[in-house]
């Protein structure tokens, strides 16, 4: 599943539903609100772009790797610390595979889907810049 | 013809979530910029710098696809196009 929710997710729910008999390892990226002194963080997207990005990475990730399944769930709306932003779950016959799909989809996110933050402090509130133009 | 802007995190807090232009037939990425400018000070500083020019950080998509800065000055929007502007992403 490739989605984008307001909903917070149980990891693993996803992780269960990933195992198939060719599966041979599942990993998973977690994504959560670090406590940076903030009081909350709101996530914004470009819902309609972001999911069609989403789904692009996903796809660039099966073709570069020889993976079984992937689920991406991303988080919009106001979250705590501790609360989840993301997760990423890639199965595969062998963890190479599962490791690097894993984190090619992690960068590609943080590269190219139009998903923002504004972080909420005591002193006020602040868009986190983005790390790729 | 219309054409529909979506602004995204702080440029939507600056030009406002979704704006319906006017612009004539012909017009490209250049003329959407320009009209939001002319809305207000806070806009213009948003999108041009001291000499006038984009500046380089906006990212653009056309019908939520993505526009490079190198194929910005080719697009020719069509009537009930959807132009989104917005910063660099940090989602993650």
């Amino acid at each position: 599943m490739i989605t984008i929710t307001h909903e917070d997710f149980d990891p693993g729910v996803y992780i269960d539903a990933a195992r198939d008999r060719q599966t041979g390892g599942i990993v998973t990226f977690t994504g959560i609100v670090r406590d940076d002194g903030i009081t909350a963080i709101e996530l914004e997207a470009y819902r309609e772009a972001a999911l069609r990005e989403l789904e692009a990475i996903g796809d660039e990730a099966r073709s570069r790797y020889a993976i079984q399944s992937v689920d991406i769930i991303h988080r919009i709306g106001t979250l705590s610390v501790g609360d989840h932003i993301v997760l990423i779950v890639v199965g595969a016959s062998h963890r190479g595979d599962a490791f690097r799909a894993c984190e090619y989809i992690i960068d590609r996110i943080k590269e190219t889907v139009p998903i923002w933050k504004k972080e909420h402090t005591e002193e006020g509130s602040r868009w986190v810049p983005g790390e790729h133009s | 013809m219309k054409i529909m802007v979506r602004a995204f995190a702080r440029f939507r807090e600056v030009v406002g979530d979704v704006t319906a232009l006017d612009l004539p037939v012909g017009s490209g990425l250049p003329a959407v910029l320009a009209a939001l400018a002319s809305r207000s000070d806070e806009s213009r500083d948003l999108l041009f710098d001291e000499q006038g020019m984009i500046r380089e950080h906006i990212i653009f998509m056309v019908n939520r696809k993505r526009v490079s800065r190198s194929a910005m000055d080719s697009i020719i929007l069509a009537e009930g196009d959807e132009v989104a502007i917005y910063p660099p992403v940090a989602g993650g």
